[in-house]
């Protein structure tokens, strides 16, 4: 039986959460699920982070980084969940298709 | 006494606090406002001209910025304090000017801000040896152009010009920032003095890409051909800006950096020849649109452009000390011409020249120093224009191309001719506007004189600028004293070839109702001239080109969220597949 190396199991867990976020963000037009998908996008450069703190022999940078991108993250993830409430009062509707207005 | 780093800080850091100052006080008291950028303005002249006698041929201060940024280093050498000089006094005096130009103005902190910041960039500009720091203080004093351009900001014209001249001059801005990071690349740091000294140390091929794109960067700043077509409408700028920015100092900054940089060039092969070329066919060109046009700020406009290119002309057929002088001589006459047009618009509130005439019985003083400034631009002896234009003739006569020193013979005949023409418009003939006209005030006169007195006597100084600007010029630039120098002139065959073409222009003027016939037959040039020679039309299908394929890429932007990360990915799986191509 093959042994699975931790930092092997985390590589898999980086790529299988940024493939999941980015999934997310390519097929969902729901801004709630855009804001669902960029977390678990955000989870994986986090776990990222962490391994390459690791894999490089500086773990504290590591830390210190993961912690400095939790604290950015909340701060994005509040701000963008506030603006779908408002965007939902305004424009009754959390359809990005039907909110672009960039559109020609 | 301060040391030269010192006051070299000084000379920019005065008028930028000047600048923030005036900012600060608010347009309630423009008389505080007023009198804050006479007092910097003056100061920032002190300090530089403090330069004069300190002046140093290595690197001052040395200022680390980090890693690639190199350190701030200034090289005040003769030709950096002489353009800071320059810059700064002739500043000053526009200030001055402006006190009653800009009488009543609203929104002065503006204006005085912009003009300070620009005073102290023009000087940083020339005294910077980092060529990455040139390139900052480049594009500060064109971002200071075209704010005050545009400083009449409800007039779309203005507007306009001032975002044409914002364009133009980023496109030159490109060659220069080009030249700086091939200079980091191969150099490894940005220090000019260190490039000057061993320019053959680089790859000829990657000199000769600096060299050419140095050249497109001053042909941009300097409105030289084919990048003329921004400075004529320049001119909806206020007047002391034209006559600061537009004539005297920032449209020099081009002709500076082919001067600093003519050493390490020199040997680039076709490159002096593109120079004497630019130069010959812009002084040319601008002298007959000078002809035509009837808007006295487009003529004073166009003629600057023309005299650049006598100064380009000079630097590509190695007179670097003609070229210099004649920057010296040009920047009194035409701050002069300038200010004292400012006075004349300020007074019948028209440029048009059709709209003027007899205006010398009410304003004696502004046509007298007017009358100084156009003779000295038609290179009448013994005026500063005369001398530095028979030098720079003397000099292309020997290194440069026979066309194109027939070109610049007619160009001086031709500057002649439209001198006369302008000068004869706004103060003979009979008063052709109904208006009410009111003489200069008294700030205007006190900025005037000077520039007036030193039309009449920096030639004088030939022989000291000359040692003044020591190793700054090239070698086998053999430095003479005034007599010796004024004495070559005298002699030089050459200057009596252009004086008498100078007179044939102004015997041209003086029968034109004979040589109507001649006119006549020649109005098919006029009629291109006064459509710019077709640049215009150049201008506006680049224009059109830009935006219809922009409009026609919009449809890449449609705002749907899933396109945006699809790309994403997209960008990313050819950057993977570049870097695994790249690896192995």
């Amino acid at each position: 039986m093959m042994s699975l190396s931790l930092p092997l199991m985390a590589a898999v867990a980086v790529l299988g959460l940024l493939g999941i976020g980015l999934l997310g963000l390519l097929v969902t037009r729901n801004l709630i699920k855009v804001v669902v998908g960029m977390q678990i996008l955000v989870k994986g450069a986090l776990l990222a982070l962490l391994l390459a703190g690791r894999l490089s022999g500086q773990v504290q940078t590591g830390q210190t980084l993961a912690l400095t991108v939790i604290v950015a993250d909340t701060i994005v993830s509040v701000v963008a969940l506030a603006l779908a409430v408002q965007v939902r009062r305004q424009f009754g509707t959390l359809d990005l298709q039907a909110l672009s207005t960039l559109r020609r | 006494m301060p040391d030269i780093s010192t006051l070299a800080i000084l000379s920019i850091a005065l008028p930028w606090a000047g600048a923030v100052l005036i900012w600060l006080v608010r347009d309630r008291q423009p008389q505080l406002q007023h009198a804050l950028a006479v007092v910097f303005a003056l100061a920032g002249a002190a300090a530089a001209l403090a330069m004069i006698p300190l002046r140093s041929e290595v690197n001052v201060l040395d200022f680390p910025l980090g890693s690639a940024f190199g350190q701030v280093t200034f090289l005040p050498d003769g030709l950096a304090v002489f353009l800071a000089v320059v810059a700064t006094t002739i500043g000053c005096l526009a200030v001055v000017f402006s006190v009653d130009y800009m009488k009543g103005e609203k929104q002065l902190g503006r204006y005085y801000a912009y003009v300070l910041f620009f005073i102290g960039s023009m000087v940083g500009l020339v005294l910077s040896s980092n060529l990455l720091l040139i390139f900052v203080f480049w594009e500060i004093t064109a971002l200071c152009s075209y704010a005050l351009i545009s400083f009449y900001n409800d007039d779309p014209k203005a507007v306009a010009a001032g975002i044409k001249a914002l364009i133009i001059t980023q496109v030159g801005g490109i060659g220069l920032l080009a030249g700086a990071l091939f200079l980091y690349a191969y150099q490894g740091n940005y220090d000019v003095p260190t490039f000057l000294a061993g320019a053959d140390r680089l790859p000829p091929n990657v000199l000769a890409l600096m060299a050419f794109g140095f050249l497109v960067a001053a042909a941009a700043k300097s409105a030289q051909f084919p990048f003329q077509t921004w400075l004529p409408d320049a001119m909806e700028a206020p007047t002391p800006v034209s006559a600061l920015i537009h004539a005297a100092t920032m449209v020099n900054a081009g002709v500076y950096l082919l001067a600093r940089f003519y050493p390490a060039f020199e040997a680039v092969p076709n490159w002096k020849l593109a120079v004497v070329s630019i130069g010959a066919v812009t002084a040319l060109m601008a002298a007959v649109m000078a002809l035509v046009s009837n808007d006295l700020k487009r003529v004073l406009a166009y003629s600057t452009v023309s005299q650049l290119g006598y100064m380009v002309y000079a630097i590509g057929a190695g007179g670097i000390f003609a070229s210099q002088f004649h920057l010296l001589s040009h920047a009194v006459f035409k701050a002069l011409l300038f200010l004292s047009a400012g006075a004349v618009i300020h007074a019948v509130h028209t440029r048009d020249m059709r709209e003027m005439g007899g205006l010398g019985k009410q304003m004696p003083l502004v046509k007298v120093v007017m009358i100084i400034g156009g003779l000295a631009l038609a290179g009448i002896p013994v005026l500063n224009g005369f001398w530095s234009k028979e030098l720079v003739l003397e000099a292309g006569h020997e290194g440069g191309p026979l066309w194109a020193w027939l070109f610049m013979l007619v160009g001086a005949g031709l500057t002649a001719l439209y001198t006369l023409r302008f000068l004869s418009m706004v103060f003979y003939g009979e008063p052709r506007s109904g208006q009410h006209v009111h003489d200069a005030g008294p700030a205007m006169k006190v900025a005037l004189v000077p520039l007036a007195l030193g039309t009449l006597t920096t030639w004088l100084l030939a022989g000291s600028f000359g040692h003044f600007l020591g190793k700054a010029l090239p070698e086998g630039h053999d430095v003479e004293s005034t007599g010796a120098l004024l004495l070559q002139i005298v002699t030089a065959p050459t200057t009596f070839v252009a004086l008498a073409v100078v007179a044939l222009g102004l015997a041209a003027w003086w029968q034109r109702a004979r040589l109507a016939g001649l006119a006549h037959s020649l109005r098919g040039i006029g009629t291109m001239a006064s459509n710019s020679f077709g640049f215009e039309a150049i201008n506006r299908a680049v224009v059109s080109v830009t935006e219809a394929s922009a409009e026609s890429l919009r449809t890449t932007h449609n705002g749907v969220l899933n396109w945006n990360v699809m790309a994403i990915l997209v960008g990313l799986v050819v950057v993977l597949v570049i870097l695994a191509l790249g690896g192995a």
